[in-house]
């Protein structure tokens, strides 16, 4: 009943005559003038946007696909290659498809209402054309109605045209998701109408700051709270609960797995492609040398776990050398379940599942300054339950990862009578990852990039970026402003600019922006990562730098989906030198 | 206390080093191929510093980011090899001739230094004074810089330079030869080196 439309013809080139007669019908001549077009296109494919049943651990769930798969089809490209790829929307609804990550002319960038580009329209085939400017890992999803919730995403891996500067046996693309079966658009409407409608308590945590700014921190501690009665879903770590949590498609119980031989280097290109989720993920007892950072390669730096945020994606190097299996895992922040996936020598082995690690708390510290006081936002602190009573309180500050040994969350429940070093044992604070004792989590500043950046002027202006919300309302904001009454942030191609993201919320944001890399600013000079999503933990502020040589009308927007619906989104505008108002003006 | 336990196994890569290296501990060093003795006395197997004047083949190694040209290195036993080993690259680089096992020892050792501020992913810090020194209670500097390049399986390039290692080979080993700064090795920067009879 159902064909495949997905036809993927490498190496497939047109000729002219067909290209040109392609151009016209598809309306691209007036988008590039005076450009040889097609003449070089040498990979081509047609991808298909329809509605699909998948199954996940053996649930039958609706869904959406690209190219008749979740995820959509790997697209494998060269340095240099220029592609064509028809886009044909048979939804009853308009569709997109953005190439996250990729540098590449507006109109291309498939951002409906940015650059020139609409949305694909039930019954219509859109006919993107690029030339690829760049290698590494990166991936393409829907930029409408939240459709990459429903299982519109990809991976994009792009060979350099020269040499790799890694070397592994094997390649493997590991798409992290988080798919559900309800309707975004249900979804939203539920977090609207009432934010905490995925979670439990947050009226209560409201009241509670309150009276920390009232009573302070302790006092209201130990005066006011009943923890065994509030039931504390730390809201704060995650707004939508009940996912599944998958790697390629593949449940827990389905088990994803890549096969080795021991000694062999694996090479994993890890996407976070979550509508919603943050993860954790190790794969433990393999230390992972991590190689590329956003498709951008970095100096190899060992890790045995990091977190990512929606959008972000690392390629990492394992090296096993048991012929064992090894279970990799990818925990949301919430720990309300996790993605796994297993690296053997055979199908069908299987590794331990690691006990859950244990659900961070929110620090005073997490809080942004500017809610310490009014508390208006709603911020959205969750305590764990359990630990906290007979807590001392003057020690919150200083707890750290060091002494999370294994904790077990399960028996949390009875641990009001514990002794007070198990208090200790719950993690306080965003960054709090429960890492296990003598490993080693990844941080921003353990990222350099292999090559010196090329420009190292200091910014010649800066921008403001803070990230705002009204949670009651679940409206999130850039600089207080919804999308649609967003504060354009407007530059001149060749502008050295700094952005300074001010997290003024208590949730972290996945800023991404579209067009250009950032260069995050986390201590190097000449090797800054170059990003195209910055995770900006709650309260804190973190910096970036660019060179706005791509001119163009940028999406940047936090990279939670119902975030950016919910307004969470300006736009970018890189103007052409020479065009710019006080240029014309003189 | 993690981070003590590796301290301490620093401590130790160096006693053990300084106390298996008599020309290094009397003070006086000929030659300067005494300091690497332990490498030689545990793995004689891996063959010995060669005599560039008496090499029978001159090899050149091009050191990039994170790479070597040529991927695989084939000699005959007993042979000694003019290794000229060129850093083209960004970025500090070593090659090493060992086995994987040796190799596998070396890594947290590099590691640690470059913890330390001993090496950087650039460099390596020949003024002290940025060290840390709070972790090298009782050590001598000098000490420390002999185990830094006191190995004579290996040279440290630095970007730009050449230098040379010249080896015989011995008997039919297994040997690689690597870089083994971090992450280095595992990402790749490192080839076989096969001995043929």
């Amino acid at each position: 009943m159902k064909s495949i439309k997905t036809e993927m013809l490498p190496g497939a080139s047109m000729t002219r005559r067909g290209a040109l007669k392609l151009a016209g019908a598809a309306g691209l001549v007036t988008v590039f003038p005076g450009r040889k077009l097609f003449a070089n296109v040498n990979q081509e494919l047609e991808l298909a946007v329809e509605p699909q049943r998948i199954t996940i651990d053996g649930r039958s769930s609706p869904a959406l696909a690209i190219g008749g798969s979740v995820p959509a089809p790997v697209l494998r490209w060269r340095e240099g290659d220029e592609v064509l790829i028809r886009v044909t929307n048979r939804l009853d609804e308009p569709t997109s498809i953005h190439w996250h990550g990729l540098l590449i002319e507006g109109v291309m960038d498939g951002a409906p209402g940015f650059n020139g580009y609409e949305a694909i329209q039930p019954g219509d085939t859109y006919t993107y054309l690029f030339q690829l400017r760049q290698s590494g890992t990166y991936w393409y999803h829907s930029h409408s109605a939240m459709q990459e919730q429903l299982g519109m995403y990809g991976a994009i891996i792009i060979d350099p045209k020269d040499r790799e500067p890694v070397r592994a046996d094997r390649d493997y693309v590991v798409v992290l998701s988080d798919h559900t079966s309800e309707a975004p658009v249900s979804i939203l409407g539920n977090l609207k109408a009432s934010p905490e409608y995925y979670n439990k308590g947050r009226r209560t945590l409201v009241d509670f700051f309150r009276d920390v700014g009232r009573n302070g921190f302790g006092a209201t501690v130990q005066d006011r709270l009943d923890w065994s009665e509030m039931r504390m879903d730390p809201t704060d770590l995650a707004d939508v609960t009940g996912y599944d949590f998958l790697v390629n498609g593949k449940g827990p119980k389905d088990n994803w797995t890549g096969l080795f031989e021991p000694g062999e280097r694996v090479r994993l290109r890890i996407i976070n492609a979550s509508a919603m989720s943050f993860f954790d993920v190790a794969i433990p007892g393999l230390p992972m040398t991590v190689v590329a950072a956003d498709g951008q390669y970095v100096v190899p730096t060992k890790a045995d776990e990091f977190r990512f945020g929606v959008g972000e994606t690392y390629d990492v190097i394992v090296r096993p050398t048991e012929a064992k299996a090894y279970t990799l895992m990818a925990e949301p922040l919430d720990r309300s379940g996790y993605a796994r996936a297993t690296l053997a020598p055979h199908e069908g082995m299987v590794g331990p599942i690691p006990p859950q690690r244990p659900r961070a708390t929110l620090a005073m510290s997490d809080m942004p300054a500017s809610q310490m006081g009014g508390m208006d936002h709603g911020s959205m602190a969750g305590m764990d339950g359990g630990s906290m009573s007979g807590m001392d309180h003057s020690g919150m500050a200083g707890m750290g990862q060091s002494s999370m040994s294994d904790m077990d969350h399960g028996s949390m429940a009875g641990m009001a009578d514990a002794a007070p070093q198990a208090v200790d044992t719950q993690p306080v604070g965003w960054e709090q990852a429960g890492t296990p004792p003598g490993a080693r989590q990844l941080t921003y500043a353990d990222l350099k990039a292999l090559k010196p950046s090329g420009d190292l002027r200091e910014p010649t202006q800066e921008i403001a970026v803070n990230l705002t919300g009204i949670m009651e309302r679940y409206v999130w904001t850039l600089n207080g402003r919804k999308f649609g009454n967003e504060e354009v942030f407007r530059v001149t191609e060749g502008d050295r600019v700094r952005l300074r993201f001010i997290n003024d919320t208590m949730m972290a944001h996945p800023m991404h922006l579209h067009g250009m890399f950032m260069e995050l600013e986390n201590g190097e000079t000449e090797r800054k990562p170059r990003k195209h999503v910055i995770m900006v933990p709650p309260g804190q502020t973190v910096t970036a730098v660019l060179t706005a040589d791509e001119v163009g009308e940028w999406p940047f927007h936090c990279h939670l989906v119902y975030h950016m619906a919910s307004g969470m989104m300006t736009r970018f505008i890189v103007e052409p030198k020479g065009t710019e108002l006080s240029s014309l003006a003189e | 206390m993690i981070l003590k336990t590796r301290l301490m196994s620093f401590a130790s890569i160096l006693s053990l080093t300084i106390a298996a290296s008599p020309s290094l501990a009397a003070g006086s060093n000929e030659g300067g191929h005494g300091d690497g003795m332990d490498h030689q006395m545990m793995h004689p197997e891996i063959g010995e510093p060669g005599d560039p004047a008496t090499a029978t083949e001159t090899i050149e190694v091009v050191m990039n980011d994170n790479y070597f040209e040529p991927e695989s290195i084939t000699v005959p036993a007993g042979a000694t090899v003019r290794f000229v080993v060129k850093n083209e690259g960004g970025l500090l680089h070593e090659f090493n001739i060992g086995t994987a096992a040796m190799h596998a020892e070396m890594q947290p050792e590099m590691a640690m230094m470059m913890e330390h501020g001993m090496l950087t992913e650039t460099g390596m810090m020949r003024d002290m004074a940025n060290m840390d020194h709070s972790a090298m209670s009782g050590m001598d500097m000098d000490e420390m810089m002999a185990s830094l390049e006191g190995h004579p399986n290996r040279v440290l390039v630095e970007p730009g330079e050449t230098k040379e290692l010249t080896w015989t080979f011995s008997q039919d080993t297994e040997l690689e030869f690597a870089c083994n700064l971090p992450g280095r090795y595992d990402s790749g920067m490192m080839g076989n080196l096969k001995i043929e009879d």
